[in-house]
């Protein structure tokens, strides 16, 4: 077992590079909306039981398969209303399921990055050659359903194995967000390949706040705009990334929607923000900021 | 089947305690202690820098903020991971900002995944304090007493081959001990300690090796129990501190002696991007109150021993 993912160095948080975004941006704003299907029978996996009740467990089911018949539609709408681009976690097996939901998606110009094949098919225990083989099937589904190159990747329910970011890189994956260690993107040591961190969130994740946190909508706002603002703020010194990650079961509730779009607002009411997408930040970091930060990191960090 | 006869038999059963670490001890009758000054509220902000390795044992009980994901946690390693590279250093510039000081309740592997952190810890002018060897090693009675007196050694050893005897320090991981923990720790050359969140005031501790001064550290207004494990708004917290504070100025208005405000935080969790201006807010209210001594636990321990008959 190992005690550390042992993928990054240590980067403390003062006298970094700067980083730079396009037109003098002080923070890198993009939104992961998760577009999942999770499996009303799926098969077992050791390590997690991919529901908590009986097999069909239909509370967990159909509660998840709203986002995809009413929350995903009504967040899509509400992003175009704020001209914000998404880019999609996607389970590509929506591709073959729910071929509307992509190309609404290619309409609206948003990228499509893999979150593995579905949400109740996890890595834990898999083969590097069947993480593979998942990873090209990604690859060759999502080129089909878009004509878009597969850049970004997060593993379905953060269920990555020891070796995964190893063989993304490998596959010639761009960035991976399965590590939430930073708020700027960071180099990785993989054995082979170039793969980056970008930061994702788990602090300002619907999944997390609405489900685990008991937090009201009220309370994401204020939550989602803080977490701005102080990105916003450090982003003077050094260009800072937020993502907002979302999930339409969650935040396309007739609840919750107006939570969205009081955040985009607070946002979009600003001038020095980066609307990007993943692979926009990732190439960016990479062509203009990552020599810079494996530099330092060699130097020790002074 | 039913309970032994000597079920009902208390042998500890007297005034007092159920054990010789001290004596009971009423606080308001506490002899009054003066603060530099004449500050009512010395300030400690103890800051838990915690390592928490991924392939960490999950028994007896997993330490809060424990993997609490199937192995590999990344979700949970570099959530913590975090605090150590970007939350601690919002907390610095936050409390350098206002000129308070702080304790980093550091564990001993930090000096090892963390040797820069140190530098910056020593540079702010914090007080490093030794929380164990990781939050993988919690001392509880299940841990042979060999193998705790080595973790501690090598704790000790680890942090004080980078900051000498500044380490004088013990915090016990997750707030937990084995009968043992403290005669050990006094063994080890530690002074202060603050596994034991039992009183508003530092008191004196015995054990086999020397009395150490039992520092005040609440595992309950702390924002890792509040904001993590009670899901409770970060204004919550800031606002339960402002509160303990006033009531504790309060007091020491009222008889005289100096009182302690201990603010436990967590750089994964108040170094957060969202809360961390609900931190400054928050010193920055207490601050404004005046009668304030920003001290390090080590300065507060040694000004309280110094007063003792």
């Amino acid at each position: 077992m190992l005690s550390n993912p042992g993928h990054y160095d240590h980067m403390p948080y003062r006298r970094r590079p700067k980083i730079a975004w396009p037109n003098g941006a002080r923070i890198a704003v993009w939104l992961a909306p998760n577009i999942e299907h999770y499996e009303l029978n799926p098969p077992p996996n050791a390590r997690r039981n991919p529901w908590p009740r009986p097999l069909p467990d239909v509370a967990g089911y159909s509660w998840r398969d709203h986002g995809n018949r009413a929350g995903f539609w009504r967040m899509a709408d509400t992003m175009a209303k704020y001209g914000v681009r998404g880019s999609v976690s996607l389970n590509v097996a929506v591709c073959d399921h729910f071929p509307e939901i992509i190309e609404r998606c290619c309409e609206l110009d948003w990228e499509l990055f893999s979150h593995g094949t579905y949400n109740t098919r996890y890595f834990y225990g898999m083969s590097e050659d069947m993480q593979r083989e998942l990873i090209r099937d990604s690859r060759e589904t999502i080129l089909r359903a878009s004509g878009q190159r597969l850049d970004g990747w997060l593993t379905p329910a953060l269920s990555n194995d020891e070796t995964t970011q190893h063989v993304l890189a490998e596959e010639g994956i761009l960035y991976t967000l399965d590590m939430t260690h930073d708020d700027q993107p960071t180099p990785l040591n993989t054995r082979a390949g170039r793969l980056v961190s970008i930061p994702y969130s788990l602090e300002v994740n619907d999944v997390p706040l609405f489900v685990s946190r008991n937090t009201s909508a009220d309370r994401y706002v204020a939550i989602c705009n803080a977490q701005f603002d102080q990105l916003y703020e450090e982003g003077a010194e050094s260009g800072t990334v937020l993502c907002l990650p979302l999930h339409p079961y969650l935040i396309g509730q007739p609840h919750r929607i107006a939570a969205l779009d009081a955040v985009l607002a607070h946002i979009t009411s600003h001038d020095k923000v980066w609307l990007a997408t993943g692979r926009e930040i990732a190439q960016h970091y990479i062509d203009h900021h990552l020599a810079d930060h494996q530099s330092w990191i060699a130097e020790g960090t002074p | 089947m039913t309970l032994p006869p000597d079920y009902v038999e208390y042998p500890h059963r007297k005034r007092g305690m159920d054990h010789d670490r001290y004596p009971y001890r009423i606080l308001p009758r506490a002899a009054p202690v003066a603060w530099p000054g004449g500050a009512r509220v010395a300030l400690w902000v103890a800051v838990h820098a915690g390592h928490f390795p991924m392939d960490m044992p999950l028994k007896p009980f997993i330490a809060p903020g424990g993997m609490e994901r199937p192995y590999p946690s990344y979700w949970d390693f570099t959530q913590r991971d975090y605090g150590n590279r970007i939350g601690i250093y919002r907390l610095m510039k936050a409390m350098q900002a206002r000129g308070v000081k702080g304790t980093a309740l550091l564990s001993g592997a930090a000096a090892r995944e963390y040797p820069v952190m140190m530098d910056d810890i020593a540079a702010a002018g914090w007080e490093p304090a030794c929380a164990g060897l990781d939050m993988g090693h919690l001392h509880h009675g299940g841990v042979a007493e060999a193998d705790e007196r080595a973790w501690i050694a090598e704790a000790a050893h680890l942090l004080r081959g980078r900051f000498g005897d500044a380490v004088t320090g013990w915090h016990s991981p997750a707030h937990s001990e084995s009968a043992h923990t403290p005669d050990l720790v006094a063994g080890a050359g530690f002074t202060w300690t603050s596994g034991w969140g039992n009183d508003d005031m530092p008191y004196a501790f015995a054990t086999s090796a020397g009395t150490l001064t039992a520092m005040p550290l609440s595992q309950d207004l702390a924002d890792q129990r509040m904001l993590f494990q009670q899901n409770m708004a970060t204004e919550e917290f800031t606002t339960a501190i402002l509160a303990a504070h006033a009531t504790l100025d309060a007091e020491a208005q009222a008889t005289g002696s100096g009182r302690i405000l201990t603010v436990p935080v967590t750089p994964w969790v108040m170094g957060q991007p969202h809360r961390i201006r609900a931190f400054g807010a928050m010193l920055d209210g207490i601050l404004a109150r005046g009668g304030v001594w920003s001290a390090t636990g080590a300065e507060i321990a040694a000004t309280w021993r110094a007063q003792q008959p």
